[in-house]
């Protein structure tokens, strides 16, 4: 079975981060705060991302399109989440 | 990407090795919190905590070093905080909770010794935590033998305070545990440059008392049928409670506990009808210590209650708030300590009893009894732990683990056998 794909706003800032989570949440647009995954972060630093469902990223982008939400990038990434994994710090 | 590289630099830190830490840090919080449905909303705090556990609350307590403030890094819930609060300092747990940091530990402690002491002893030595940067002083304690050596290699490399924790709990160790907080009082002074006065210290100990009442409503509302939050999310609360400013983390802990009450009124439970219910007992789980209870969570079972450090020993028992002088201040901080059931004390009967108390107060279907490996104290307490629960009827798996993921395979065997004896 294919990985689920997520989607992961990243942010340059967590007070960006966190303003948008509001946002999202005022709006009703499923959200949640998630450390942005190394794979996608580019630099050396960790931070927060704001999880995206693949059925609630259309509607995600329309709420940071319609209030320009300041924001880094959105990025696609699957396989992020298994339970079972067991792959602990 | 918060930018905490020039912070991060700026505290000495090895970038490279620490950006190792950075790239396991969201995979296992992605497993073990965000695969879970329905978490309360309020986890939110927790989950922003996390995703910036290494930039947000060591930028605070730099902020305020600069402000004049001292922080004590402390390693134990014997050392009372309510001291360093009355004299305008700040208390830090400090890190000792991963894998990542044990190889560090072992280059100068014997590989026998628990990974609690040596990852916390290679998070120094290795400058990848910032909360060992930044404190400008440790308190250590005597809890534990391995804990005490190890303190004697920190103190070569900071400042380090150590308190003789007694063994026993006569009236005696009660009133040289006062002695012992005095002295430690007349530290705090010396390093923080500020006077401890009974008014102070009575402001303080409100202060850590309403941190203790706000986590208790929130394991409160995990004694009820309808389970209202995961054991995995009472954990990282519990966890971060040891890094974050004390006022907040009890108005967190109270939001949370509002929204986990009205779920109860409301009927909605994290885990199906009938789930079974585990106490998990034994040595602390410092943060990111997750494999446990993830294990034991995606088992079939659900965690009520942790009988540990980071647990009920961390904020049962509250401070009598009546004095008025340092000296009743200090014998009431002394007589709220010593209640405290570490498996130092000899005897300790105390933690069988509240284990007991546990298991009926938070309707509890089997008990899992865990240490880290090394952990001789509270090992060699699981044949009286066992033998009392076998007593009272009821089921208990002992487990000894370490941070490494090796084990986890065998634990989810155990586990599971032991999650499906109980579903009978």
């Amino acid at each position: 079975m294919a990985d689920v794909v997520r989607w992961y706003i990243l942010f340059a800032n967590y007070e960006q981060g966190m303003a948008l989570h509001d946002l999202l949440d005022r709006n009703e647009i499923r959200n949640r705060i998630a450390p942005a995954p190394r794979a996608i972060q580019g630099e050396l630093s960790c931070g927060i991302s704001l999880l995206i469902e693949e059925e609630d990223i259309a509607a995600a982008r329309a709420c940071i399109d319609e209030h320009r939400a300041p924001h880094h990038s959105i990025v696609p990434l699957a396989g992020q989440i298994k339970p079972h994994r067991d792959r602990y710090c | 990407m918060s930018d905490y590289v020039q912070m991060w630099k700026d505290l000495g830190m090895d970038l490279e090795t620490h950006d190792l830490l950075c790239q396991v840090l969201p995979t296992a919080v992605g497993d073990v919190f965000l695969s879970q449905e329905n978490r309360p909303k309020a986890m939110d705090f927790w989950d922003l905590v996390i995703s910036e556990v290494h930039g947000i609350r060591p930028a605070e307590l730099i902020k305020a070093q600069a402000e004049g403030r001292k922080v004590f890094g402390t390693f134990c819930v014997y050392v009372p905080d309510e001291v360093v609060i009355a004299a305008n300092g700040i208390v830090t747990g400090l890190c000792g909770g991963s894998q990542f940091w044990v190889p560090g530990g072992e280059a100068v402690l014997p590989k026998s010794t628990c990974p609690l002491i040596k990852a916390s002893v290679g998070a120094r030595l290795g400058k990848t935590c910032p909360f060992f940067r930044i404190a400008d002083i440790y308190v250590g304690e005597t809890t534990c033998d391995g804990k005490k050596k190890a303190y004697e290699i920190l103190g070569e490399d900071v400042e380090m305070y150590v308190m003789d924790v007694p063994q026993m709990k006569r009236e005696k160790d009660i009133l040289r545990w006062k002695d012992e907080i005095a002295a430690f009082a007349k530290k705090v002074e010396e390093v923080t440059g500020n006077t401890i006065t009974p008014e102070k210290l009575a402001e303080a100990i409100k202060v850590i008392n309403e941190r203790r009442r706000a986590m208790q409503r929130v394991y409160d509302c995990r004694k009820s049928e309808c389970l209202p939050i995961s054991g995995r999310d009472v954990l990282l609360m519990t966890q971060i409670a040891f890094f974050d400013d004390p006022v907040r983390c009890a108005q967190m802990c109270n939001r949370l506990a509002d929204e986990l009450e009205q779920r109860i009124k409301d009927g909605v439970s994290v885990v199906p009808k009938g789930t079974k219910r585990i106490l998990v007992t034994g040595t602390p789980l410092a943060v990111p210590n997750w494999k446990l209870h993830n294990i034991i969570e995606t088992s079939g079972a659900a965690v009520v209650c942790e009988e540990m450090c980071t647990g009920t020993r961390y904020f049962e028992n509250l401070v009598d708030e009546s004095g008025t002088t340092l000296d009743e201040q200090f014998m009431a901080l002394s007589e709220r300590y010593m209640k405290t059931n570490c498996a130092c004390f000899t005897p300790n009967t105390g933690r069988i009893d509240d284990i007991l108390r546990m298991v009926k107060e938070y309707k509890v279907d089997g008990v899992i009894d865990c240490n880290l490996k090394f952990c001789c104290l509270y090992d060699t307490e699981k044949f009286s732990v066992t033998r009392a629960l076998k007593e009272a009827g009821v089921p208990v798996l002992s487990l000894e683990t370490d941070y490494t993921d090796t084990d986890a395979e065998q634990l989810r065997t155990r586990i599971g056998a032991f999650v499906e004896m109980l579903n009978g």
